[in-house]
């Protein structure tokens, strides 16, 4: 498998705060990489990293097979669009002027820019000022600028907050055809919701360390599903599991938590041996949502 | 650099320069001819337009150099544009260099149609005696080297204090200082970049007596020498400076 982004113990410490914890990030080439956690856990901070915006304070960044440092950044950074924090754009000039400063800045062709203009699907605003778009339309025209240089790379922070659901719903479609065309992008969120869809690959960080990365599937597989257990008598049954397993009535069954395969073996025999009917044991519906509170131990998301 | 001057469109740039001519110019051709003696034979006509443009300029420039820079690079702190420019391979520090060069070729242009209105308006005015044009000229030369100096200043103190009051509120400190620094004895006047503006006068009251000056060039050049070093070392460290 060939990454287009890896990381080996980055690290930044600021002062004795370590607020980005030995990540080894591994980005493969045309994925859409939901990069996930909440507010403060170094989603940004990374992303600077590995746009050399922010020196690392161990560890080391590869981007397109080359060290991303201050000596190669300038010709890497030809190939990879960004969007840190907020969106830029000079309020005071029309979107079409502010899109001239990128074309000349990187020496860009007409056609490089309208196709960039066209895939935001912002070529009816550009006459626009800036200070009189939307939030969405200041988005759209910072990831335009960032298409413009045609970039292998897409790495946008935070893309959807603030907008709408409609607004929330076009980006989505945006990153999906843009990894068809086979652009890597690398997008981060606090809100599960926002990527999950479209996110062919998850890295989740919480408190600076990288707590989960893999594929939507692995992250299921990752995480046990409760089993719940069908009996006619679930307050007798649940009795009987008490200092066994963790254990509670749910809704007319019993909730058995974090219970690997032999060990709901042995439940069900335990309970099969105390005299309890049982018609039904299965594991529970698990939505991504579920899954990534119990990663991230509920933290505020 | 292309890019500098695009960004100025919708500032009102060229306003806040034309206000800086108008006024510099105005009060110094106002100053000078409503004089009794202006324009008669001997009436040190030029030493007056000469000395009424050592006033003018102090009074003018500090504060308006600091609207420009601020202006300038105050839109980079609204926009994001410092990250934009990263991103793209322009440097925080570079981005202070391009635009002192930029706003910089504004101030040059002021700087020098003032000058040139003033001697234009005293020909007009049909001042009878030859030109001083040497001394003309050093004192030109003189104010936009103090101009340039007070610009790189600005367009620093902006792009590292977000607040752009500060920039501002310290561009009318030094007006007074300008204004001030006559007065001073020229030991303090060189410990500003405000005080040159009068260590370079070409023409000043001693006494009653209205005479030629001869500009401090040395000073003047130390400075800008000095203050060319500073502003190198000052936008390598934005350059090391993280996001
Ligand atoms: N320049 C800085 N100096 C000190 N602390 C910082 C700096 N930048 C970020 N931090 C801290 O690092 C942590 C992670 O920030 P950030 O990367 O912005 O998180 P996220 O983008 O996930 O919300 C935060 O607690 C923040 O306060
Ligand atoms: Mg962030």
């Amino acid at each position: 498998m060939s990454y287009i982004v890896a990381t080996e113990q980055l690290s930044k410490r600021y002062g004795s705060r370590t607020v980005v914890d030995s990540l080894n990030l591994r980005i493969p080439a045309g994925c859409v990489y939901g990069f996930l956690g909440p507010n403060g856990s170094g989603k940004s901070t990374t992303m600077k990293m590995l746009l050399s915006l922010v020196r690392p304070s161990s560890g080391e960044v590869q981007v397109m097979g080359q060290p991303m440092n201050r000596g190669t950044r300038r010709r890497l950074l030809g190939h990879i669009g960004s969007l840190i924090e907020s969106p830029p754009g000079y309020g005071h000039l029309t979107g079409r002027e502010n899109i001239r400063l990128v074309q000349r800045l990187l020496d860009l062709r007409d056609e490089q820019i309208d196709q960039a203009v066209r895939t935001v699907r912002m070529q009816d605003q550009l006459d626009k000022k800036v200070r009189d778009y939307s939030l969405g339309m200041k988005q759209r025209l910072g990831i335009a600028m960032a298409l413009a240089r045609q970039p292998r790379l897409l790495i946008l922070d935070e893309p959807t907050n603030g907008l709408d659901p409609a607004g929330i719903e076009e980006i989505r479609d945006l990153l999906r055809r843009l990894s068809d065309g086979g652009v890597t992008v690398m997008v981060s969120s606090h809100l599960l919701g926002e990527i999950d869809k479209t996110a062919t690959v998850l890295g989740i960080l919480s408190g600076g360390r990288l707590i989960f990365q893999g594929t939507r599937d692995e992250l299921f597989a990752a995480s046990t599903p409760d089993v719940l257990i069908d009996t006619p008598h679930p307050e007798y049954a649940n009795t009987q599991l008490k200092g066994m397993v963790a254990s509670r009535l749910d809704h007319g069954a019993v909730r058995v938590s974090g219970i690997g395969d032999q060990t709901t073996a042995r439940v069900v025999a335990h309970l099969v041996g105390a005299g309890v009917d049982i018609y039904g044991v299965r594991r529970d519906e698990q939505s991504l949502e579920d899954v990534f509170m119990d990663l991230t131990g509920g933290g505020g998301l | 650099m292309a890019n500098e001057f695009a960004k100025m469109r919708h500032l009102r740039m060229g306003l806040i320069a034309s206000v800086m001519v108008v006024i510099v110019t105005g009060l110094s051709v106002a100053g000078a001819a409503t004089s009794p003696a202006f324009a008669v034979p001997s009436g040190r006509s030029w030493e007056a337009l000469l000395g009424g443009m050592s006033l003018a300029v102090p009074l003018a420039s500090p504060l308006l150099l600091a609207v420009l820079a601020s202006r300038q690079v105050d839109i980079e702190h609204q926009g994001n544009g410092w990250l934009l420019s990263q991103t793209s391979g322009v440097t925080p520090g570079g981005l202070c260099r391009i635009k002192l060069l930029a706003v910089g070729i504004v101030v040059a242009v002021v700087t020098i149609l003032e000058s040139v209105l003033v001697l234009v308006a005293g020909l007009l005015l049909g001042v009878p005696d030859r030109v001083p044009a040497g001394l003309w000229a050093g004192y030109t030369a003189s104010v936009l080297v103090a101009n340039l100096v007070v610009l790189a200043l600005h367009v620093l103190l902006s792009a590292r204090i977000d607040n752009q009051l500060v920039g501002l509120g310290i561009g009318v400190l030094g007006t007074i200082v300008a204004v001030f620094a006559t007065a001073l004895p020229p030991a303090m006047a060189h410990l500003t970049p405000w005080g040159y503006y009068a260590l370079v006068a070409a023409a000043g009251y001693q006494g009653t007596q209205l005479v030629a000056l001869t500009p401090a060039y040395g000073s003047i050049a130390a400075l800008g020498a000095v203050a060319a070093v500073l502003f190198v070392i000052v936008t390598g460290r934005f350059d090391r400076r993280e996001a």
